[in-house]
């Protein structure tokens, strides 16, 4: 899976690293280019030792930009890769997928796990390799200035790696502690303000400012047993560095006095240990945090390996301005025990509307939902399908889901919209946007007087960072974004609850007289939005009750007709009265 | 502009204190350790003699512990200071937020005001302590070894100096260009947690439209956007760092150059080069960080005018310092003091428009409810319904004229005297998560397990409440885990609990289906008997029973009576109603 995401960047990570072994090395030139100028320059001129430095470094720094460079453009084209593929896979992933999947958790897998991932590789591998460079390289020259002294200073490293390893394990902990409560901390304060309407119409201040302090408290709390660690762990890990420097000094001065060692080469000596410094500090933290890079990529490839939606083999496309027929159909979720469909019959001739009632529960957003193979007719995604669903006698699992889609325009009762304008939203579905078609369809959708309304009318800029819309005006704009397809089937699932009897009543009228000739589903709790339906249904508990024109349900002593005359507000009649 | 947060340092002074001491002491070891190499250097290695190492090592070890004593206070109380400073801020900020009204919260959203309280106060703390702390170790590390260098060579020290300002400047140049193309890089990347966020809660529309070629698409113009600022992120960075460590060896070059020429004349020991060497390696970081850290306060001005911008909001409805006096605020209620409230409300000359516009919604409205009245609001969508009702609720204050309640001006009392009498079903329900039953208990806590299962079973919600898992079942983030229709029911069950004395329903049974409403209109029937209530309601059906309709087009009543007297009318509402009933 990580060879996929890598292809484009690899080439950039090797040169990465050759750019890193080039400038590794020249920065070991200059401690010994000191130790020559203290032994022997010294009384013969300094100035051309200077200028070799000058040149050294020119070249260390000209290696170090290129290994910096490179490692960013490798890096970068890694992300994009990785997140382009995660999402285009996401939003192709089937519906009951995300359905059976926490928002929160999805999001987090795609921004911050990827974050882990990209500093795994450009900061973290990339230290590791110039660690063990600068170590191997470092210690080579040590041992060439006087082996015995490279053995007591490097004797010390195993034990400032195991111990950073074993702070940085407790703070990773600690950490994550904090960080999960940050997020519960987080919840409350989103929270509060969602509703703060509520709690000002409760006057319930003084208890939730109770609340928040408590959990602010809590919150702090957390952050400084992190930060009392991290400051332990960078003391005394400061403390060892020191100290190692210290010993090497001191008992690399007791080897000058005895003559064992040139003033000159003490000075290399003690330059290239202070080089291991860096390297000794970074290791145990890099080991210890690079395991948490396993586990993203792991929570990343477990996105990648769900499978797609479905997929006929040889995908039609026929003609969908046809008789749609329900064909004992049943559906159940696997872990549950009741069927959310039970075997429904239902024939749609083609132009005709069919009128949906039912609660809550009843199954009949179900049934839209799989007309529209947003659950996979296959039952392969955790859920059972038995019967069949076929539009002109051609069975739905056979027509190319794109297609089949595109064809059917569906409205939902809670519609989604785009951190887009109003236009973009009403045209997305459009290649160009072309405004006398989007006006087009607000005029039919009842939704231009609301557009005058705001200041920039249709370039108004609306969801999540946008003006908030009513639900009504949310439903109209997802009227006006189906429309302006023209789809021969059309569902209308229970989109008009937001908007009030007249606007409804306005919008039907228009719909009527503008889209002749296309399949209609109507979902509603409005009697009177289905009154005029060819046909109405009446759905409880996944069954069709009651079936009829409305003159024939109101004729029978259904839910249908006591329905009608609760909302019009007159008592039921008394069963035989 | 940092001088405006300052004062929340102020109770940690002493911590302040310390800690900038401790820093200091820290600074100064670390600048006097090549001072200790040097005199092994010329007193040990070009002495040749072993004399006195024992007390040499002995006090190296020592300033090594006490620095590392002073490294561990300051940093613990850079650490503390940080977060509770922040803690601070955010308890400010929220008890602010608190006292704000309702166009504070209908003009700027969640999202805007939740980052205003989690992550500007947090770049505050942070520039109040870590940089705060930064500035004063690398300042005071520059000035030491400046002063040492002097002291040693003045010549040497000079030339060194020299590098000083180049250094300076390149960095603030490379900061500058940092910290913009750093900006543009978050806020690329803010776009595209944006469009992941969009992909994922969008995902049933983006299905149903077949837009994923589309949404792709733009994400992949985002991610191309953000890769090329990040690249060029990475061009300034690694330029940046390559010209640091050029600049570090460049002022070894010139010690070398200069100090080799003075050593060979004798005029300058081995001991004493190798320190001009370590201060000259180690004189480019401190002023990289000072450069760095300066950069970086610059940027906080915008968390802290964002920060001190909200505080220094008024609320639109504030209680008179009077009132506050008498009832106590919202803080700190004088319950001993609160009139019984009855339910009386009057509107005298009531005119009204919302803070954000100009547009009057209501104009020169007059109306009078005595108490126990059930008033039902009939009226197209922007009528001004909701705003009637919030006005009663002071959620806003008119323009002009003003609202009585029990007689007396509503802005004589506070706030939270009104609310804790009025219970409000919103049109869009808001349940907290949490359980069910701590919910049903938000407007009143001490009400008994039989006055709760007496409200559960006046709204129907039982069956709602057993599929959930009872009274203890948790109900998700916002209520998440149920239907609006089922918000609905538990909103009113939690109205109902409260007992208010003033009853508002605003559409609260919008999205309920008919039998249960059926079954609600009962209820409805119960709570109100009493208390006043003023009830909105698209479905006629439900306010038929009501004492009084008002239909209010365009912020105005036009039609006043009861259902048979508004039938015998035969005007708007008798269209409206036999529209309704009989279409055809």
């Amino acid at each position: 899976m990580m060879n996929l995401f890598l292809l484009g960047s690899r080439r950039y990570y090797v040169l990465s690293m050759i750019f890193i072994l080039l400038s590794s090395l020249l920065d070991l030139v200059n401690p010994r280019l000191i130790g020559y100028t203290v032994d022997t320059a010294l009384g013969r001129g300094t100035g051309r030792v200077a200028l070799l430095v000058l040149f050294v470094a020119l070249f260390a720094a000209l290696f170090r930009y290129l290994f910096q460079l490179t490692n960013a453009v490798g890096t970068e084209r890694f992300v994009k890769r990785l997140r382009d593929l995660l999402f285009s896979h996401l939003i192709r992933l089937p519906y009951a997928w995300h359905r059976s999947s926490h928002t929160g958790d999805i999001i987090q897998r795609c921004t911050s796990d990827v974050e882990t991932v990209k500093v795994f590789l450009s900061e973290q591998l990339t230290s590791l390799f110039r660690i063990i460079v600068m170590m191997s390289l470092s210690i080579f020259f040590m041992s060439k200035i006087h082996a015995g002294l490279t053995l007591i200073a490097i004797g010390f490293i195993p034990l400032i790696v195991l111990f950073s390893m074993y702070f940085h394990g407790k703070i990773g902990k600690a950490f994550m502690k904090a960080e999960e409560e940050e997020a519960r901390f987080s919840a409350v304060v989103q929270e509060n303000l969602t509703g703060v309407r509520v709690v000002r119409a409760f006057g319930r201040e003084i208890d939730e400012n109770e609340r928040f302090e408590k959990k602010n408290y809590l919150y702090t709390r957390m952050w400084i047993r992190v930060l009392r660690l991290g400051a332990a762990f960078w003391t005394s890990n400061d403390f060892l560095a020191a100290g190692r420097t210290m010993v090497v000094s001191i008992l690399g001065a007791v080897l000058c006095v005895r003559g064992e060692l040139s003033a000159g080469s003490f000075l290399a000596f003690v330059a290239y240990n202070a080089m291991l410094d860096w390297p000794v500090r970074m290791l145990g933290r890099i080991i210890s945090e690079m395991s948490k890079a396993g586990v993203s990529v792991g929570r990343i490839c477990a996105i990648m390996n769900a499978e797609e939606e479905d997929k006929p083999e040889t995908p039609l496309c026929p003609p969908m301005d046809r008789e749609i027929c329900f064909d004992h159909v049943s559906f159940s979720y696997e872990d549950a025990a009741e069927e959310v469909l039970h075997d429904i019959c239902l024939r749609v001739p083609e132009g005709s509307t069919v009128g949906i009632l039912g609660g809550t529960g009843s199954g009949k957003s179900t049934l839209m939902m799989l007309l529209d193979k947003l659950y996979g007719l296959s039952g392969r995604e955790g859920m059972s399908v038995k019967g069949r669903i076929t539009i002109g006698g051609v069975d739905l699992k056979d027509i190319d889901t794109g297609y089949l889609r595109r064809n059917i325009g569906m409205v939902l009762q809670e519609p989604y919209l785009f951190s887009r304008t109003l236009s973009e939203n009403i045209g997305i579905t459009q290649e160009t946007l072309d405004m006398g078609e989007v006006k087009r369809a607000a005029r039919i959708a009842s939704l231009e007087e609301s557009v005058d309304r705001f200041y920039q009318g249709y370039d108004t800029f609306v969801g999540e960072r946008g003006v908030t819309l009513s639900g009504g005006q949310k439903q109209r704009t997802a009227i006006a974004q189906m429309l302006i397809r023209r789809p021969p089937v059309m569902i209308f699932d229970d989109s008009l609850s937001a908007v009030d009897a007249a606007t409804d009543a306005a919008i039907r009228k228009a719909l009527s007289e503008n889209i002749g000739g296309s399949t209609v589903f109507l979902i509603a709790h409005r009697v009177q939005t289905l009154m005029h339906a060819d046909q109405i249904i009446v759905m409880d508990r996944g069954r069709i009750l009651e079936k009829g024109t409305h003159r024939e349900l109101m004729e029978r002593d259904g839910i249908y007709r006591v329905t009608y005359e609760m909302q019009n507000g007159l008592e039921p009649k008394e069963a035989g009265a | 502009m940092i001088r405006r947060v300052l004062p929340v340092l102020k109770p940690y002074r002493a911590m302040v204190f310390i800690m900038v001491l401790m820093g200091l002491f820290s600074s100064l070891a670390d600048s006097a350790f090549p001072l200790f190499n040097r005199y092994a250097l010329d007193h040990f290695v070009a002495g040749g003699t072993l004399k006195g190492i024992g007390l040499f090592a002995a006090l190296y070890v020592g300033v090594l512990l006490m620095q590392v004593a002073a490294n561990y206070i300051s940093m613990s109380y850079v650490g503390q200071i940080e977060v509770t400073v922040n803690r601070d801020l955010r308890n400010m900020l929220f008890r602010h937020l608190q006292s704000l009204s309702f166009s504070y919260f209908n003009q700027n959203s969640v999202g805007y005001i939740h980052a205003r309280v989690m992550s500007d106060t947090g770049k505050i703390g942070s520039l109040l302590s870590w940089r705060m702390m930064d500035v004063v170790w690398n300042a005071s590390y520059l000035i030491f070894i400046l002063v040492v260098m002097f002291r040693i060579n003045a010549r040497l020290a000079l030339w060194i100096l020299l590098l000083l300002p180049a250094a300076i400047l390149a960095g603030f140049y490379f900061q500058r260009k940092l910290v913009a193309v750093n900006r543009q890089v978050r806020e690329s990347n803010s776009r595209i947690v944006g469009n992941i966020n969009e992909g994922v809660t969008g995902v049933r529309s983006i299905k149903t439209l077949v837009i994923e070629d589309r949404i792709s698409r733009d994400f992949e113009e985002e991610t191309g956007n953000y890769q090329r600022m990040a690249v060029k992120a990475g061009h300034y960075s690694a330029l940046f760092t390559s010209g640091l460590t050029f600049a570090s060896a460049a002022a070894l070059a010139l010690v070398l150059w200069q100090g080799g020429s003075l050593t060979e004349k004798g005029w300058m020991q081995i001991g004493t080069l190798s320190v001009f060497m370590s201060y000259a390696l180690g004189m480019i970081e401190p002023i990289q960080y000072l450069v760095h850290t300066v950069s970086a306060a610059i940027e906080v001005k915008v968390n802290i005018e964002r920060v001190t911008k909200l505080l220094e909001t008024a609320p639109d409805v504030a209680d008179p310092p009077e009132v506050v006096e008498r009832y106590g605020d919202m803080l700190h209620p004088k319950r001993e003091n609160w009139e019984e409230l009855k339910g009386e409300v009057e509107f005298q000359d009531v005119s009204f428009h919302y803070p954000d516009g100009e547009e009057l919604v209501l104009e020169h409205f007059n109306l009078k409810v005595p108490q126990g009245t059930n008033v039902a609001i009939v009226g197209e969508t922007g009528a001004g319904k909701t705003t009637l009702v919030n006005l009663v609720c002071r959620f806003f204050e008119p323009t002009q004229g003003r609202v009585l309640i029990d007689g007396r001006d509503a802005r004589e009392r506070s706030q939270l005297w009104l609310h804790s009498n009025i219970g409000y079903v919103l049109q869009t329900p808001h349940l907290f998560s949490g359980t069910v039953r701590e919910n049903l208990l938000y407007g009143n806590p001490e009400a008994s397990e039989e006055e709760i299962a007496w409200a559960v079973g006046l709204v129907a919600a039982g069956e709602v409440i057993e599929r959930l898992g009872g009274l203890d079942a948790q109900v998700g983030e916002g209520g998440d885990m149920l239907s609006t229709g089922e918000k609905q029911l538990l909103s009113f069950a939690r109205a109902i609990l409260a007992d208010p004395r003033i009853l508002i329903l605003d559409e609260a049974t919008s999205s309920i289906d008919t039998v249960t409403e059926a079954k609600i209109r009962d209820a409805i029937r119960t709570v109100i008997r009493g208390r006043t209530s003023f009830i909105i309601a698209h479905r006629l059906s439900t306010i038929i029973q009501a004492d009084v309709i008002l239909v209010i087009r365009d912020g105005k009543i036009i039609e006043r009576g009861t259902h048979d007297e508004l039938m015998e009318l035969g005007g708007y509402y008798h269209d409206l109603y036999t529209s309704q009933a009989f279409p055809e």
